[in-house]
């Protein structure tokens, strides 16, 4: 077909020429970008429609559609409450299974942050392989997206609430900082793997291993204290370099109160741990990013 | 930087590192295992490289309005030099100094997604091109306008015709207003009403004032669209930013001298390689080898070629034949005319025969391009240049010269 095709460019008629904004670009073999906010919010149109486009596709031809945002969590919940209240021989089955899905929704929320930030890249690779666009707008746009499954599967958490009829504390305010601050762990792991990623694709494989094993590290199924006082102490702090830790045992605290924080010292250091991730992340994503197109 | 330059390019080079030995892919699940532990050892000890320098040291100015074309054969440096400009890749060595806005449409439809409806797909590509929601808004009716798919904005794309959509990805790049644009040579595959609405376009752009890049095998468009030009070869400049028809000239030149190197020994081709072009041979009614045609001769092309396996089915062969100006003068192939060839061995002969040569005289050169159900086999660019002596077209020993007609018609006169 190609042989009887024209090659054309057009463009729309204008009528006044254009007018030089002097907005001047320059490109050498030095320069690079880091990570700004000014940019971002340039883009924000494409980051919109970015993660509508990923959010519009991910149900479609789906026959439940959407419901899977709620069958999974719920499947999970079920068959680890049930689990966790067995083991921990607990009485309270309304705890136990309170405790559980509320921890779990967290760790899925980071499962997919981790999972979708770690493969946006090379996923994405037919679109900054021919327009330029800041790198980092595509994992950012994943983040919308999961952030949108957590909150369709935070009615779980609430329908569970009600029917147990468990009192809200005042602490519930503070429960966004830690949605965050599990986004910010995934979001920041992630970036990582995304960049090893484009060279190795080992990465596709390595991902849900560290997800699957990382849930029995992370007070998922058992609670913080379980772990603890089963760990001695240098193994203690070693389980609080989880970043995961502090971000769950601080939702917990949030939605039930008391004393869900075993260890002020240990949850700060899984939040510096967070910190950490994320400078990382980010530091080592723009240290390669212009050359993703050279090797992807 | 003069007053009015828009672009400034200062010894710009780009490396590509390329893998020494390519070792190639086993088909066996052992042998995969096996050359993925390779891998892992591999990792320890560099793996040795080789460099290859897709750009050298070019530099240019171009000014406000200009609308420059970039020529050059396959693997000049010209896709390259496009994408550093845009900053999808960074370069090497050297620098560029851009004022204004940059758009590249270095493809149609970057970031079309089949599931989502035409209006989606419109809102999705107008902002990957860098568009904002508000002038996406405002021009939202005019581009579907353009793209005539009104009655399938809520449709899915992927059950558009390629036509269809081809038209919408057109439509929303050509409501894109940058300063600078820049453009790597676009396929229209579109009906040809939609390329006359293109060609319309086109000629609008000429008097924008707006700065163009634009990359093109097609002399044609490139004379008529572009006011100035710069050839590359081998990622250097080869001809100086200047006129267009002086850049014509000497990228002609060079090309007729490459077209008589043979087709075996050339490396700029693209395709699978199953099937290769080795040589194009001339003959005359008599079967014997000829240099030239011969205008209202009979004349057989005879292809000589190479196969990676022992057959190769559903083959389809086409040759293009157009002027040194670039313009297309005809088209050979045989999946229109319905000749079909099934399965071709090395021992095969092709042939095409063609009666009454009808170009008048002048220097031709010839796209070859083989390819078996629709994947490209082999495809080569200004393959061979094929020279057409006078000849007594009508039998009557008169000629028409060159410049009353490109082409000889049989015709009847009568008087009732």
């Amino acid at each position: 077909m190609y042989f009887t095709s024209i090659f054309v460019i057009y463009y729309t008629k204008i009528t006044t020429p254009p007018k030089l904004n002097h907005e001047k670009i320059i490109i050498d073999a030095n320069s690079s970008s880091f990570f700004s906010v000014k940019e971002i919010l340039h883009y924000k149109s494409l980051l919109r429609n970015l993660a509508r486009r990923d959010f519009l596709i991910r149900y479609k031809q789906a026959f439940a559609g959407i419901l899977w945002a709620l069958i999974k969590p719920l499947i999970n919940i079920l068959v680890f409450g049930y689990i966790s209240m067995k083991i921990t021989g607990s009485a309270n089955a309304t705890s136990s299974f309170l405790n559980v899905a509320s921890a779990m929704l967290l760790w899925q929320l980071f499962a997919s942050v981790f999972t979708d930030v770690s493969n946006s890249i090379i996923g994405n690779a037919n679109l900054f392989s021919k327009v330029f666009f800041p790198k980092i707008i595509i994992p950012l746009s994943t983040i919308l997206v999961c952030l949108v499954d957590f909150c369709i599967s935070l009615t779980i958490l609430i329908v569970l609430f009600i029917i147990a009829g468990q009192p809200v504390h005042w602490q519930i305010v503070l429960a966004p900082l830690f949605i965050l601050l599990t986004i910010i762990n995934g979001f920041g792991i992630g970036l990582y793997f995304a960049t090893i990623n484009v060279k190795f694709r080992d990465v596709k494989f390595i991902v849900p291993v560290m997800i699957q094993f990382g849930m029995y590290l992370t007070p998922v199924i058992f609670s913080t204290s379980y772990y603890l006082e089963r760990l001695p102490t240098w193994a203690r702090w070693i389980y609080c370099m989880n970043p995961m830790v502090g971000a769950i045992d601080g939702f917990k605290y949030c939605l039930f109160g008391g004393d869900v924080i075993y260890n002020m010292n240990y949850f700060i250091v899984s939040i510096c741990v967070s910190v950490l991730f994320l400078i990382i992340g980010i530091k080592y994503f723009y240290k390669f990013e212009r050359n993703f197109v050279d090797y992807i | 930087m003069g007053n009015n330059t828009i672009i400034k390019v200062e010894g710009l080079s780009k490396q590509y590192l390329l893998n020494k030995n390519n070792a190639p892919k086993s088909d066996t699940l052992f042998g995969n295992v096996m050359s993925g532990i390779r891998n892992l050892k591999d990792i320890a000890s560099k793996k040795e490289m080789i460099d290859f320098w897709a750009l050298q040291n070019v530099s240019f100015e171009i000014e406000q309005g200009d609308r420059v074309g970039i020529i050059g054969r396959n693997g000049a440096g010209k896709s390259t030099l496009l994408k550093v400009l845009s900053r999808i890749t960074p370069p090497t060595k050297g620098r560029i100094e851009i004022t204004g806005r940059v758009a590249s449409l270095l493809e149609v439809g970057t970031g079309f997604h089949g599931d989502l409806s035409g209006r989606e797909n419109i809102y999705l590509n107008g902002s990957i091109l860098g568009m904002s929601k508000q002038e996406i808004d405002k021009k939202f009716d005019e581009i579907v306008a353009f793209s005539e798919v009104e009655n399938f904005l809520d449709t899915p794309v992927k059950r558009y015709s390629s036509g269809m959509y081809v038209r919408l990805a057109f439509a929303v790049a050509a409501h894109l207003e940058p300063e600078i644009l820049i453009v790597d040579e676009v396929l229209a595959v579109g009906d040809a009403a939609f390329q006359k609405k293109c060609i319309g376009k086109m000629k609008d752009v000429s008097n924008s004032g707006r700065t163009i890049l634009f990359v093109s095998h097609h002399m044609a468009s490139i004379q008529s669209l572009c006011n100035k030009a710069i050839v590359l070869k081998n990622g250097q400049v080869d001809f100086p930013l200047s006129d267009t028809d002086a850049c014509l000239k000497h990228y002609l030149k060079d090309v007729v001298t490459q077209a008589k190197t043979e087709i075996s020994s050339r490396t700029d081709r693209k395709g699978e390689g199953n099937f290769r072009f080795r040589n194009i041979v001339l003959k005359d009614k008599a079967g014997y080898v000829i240099n030239a045609a011969q205008t209202g001769a009979d004349l057989t092309l005879e292809i000589e070629f190479d196969l990676a396996k022992d057959n190769i089915t559903n083959l389809a062969l086409a040759i293009t034949i157009y002027s040194d100006e670039g313009r297309e003068m005809f088209t050979l192939a045989n999946h229109i005319t319905d000749q079909p060839f099934n399965n071709v061995n090395r021992k095969n002969v092709i042939q095409c025969h063609i009666k009454q040569f009808p170009l008048n005289n002048g220097s031709y050169l010839c796209n070859i391009i083989a390819y078996k159900d629709s994947v490209i086999e082999d495809y080569v660019l200004e393959a061979f240049h094929l020279e057409v002596e006078q000849g007594d077209f009508y039998g009557t020993g008169k000629a028409i010269t060159t410049n009353q007609a490109c082409f000889l018609v049989n015709n009847q006169w009568e008087l009732k």
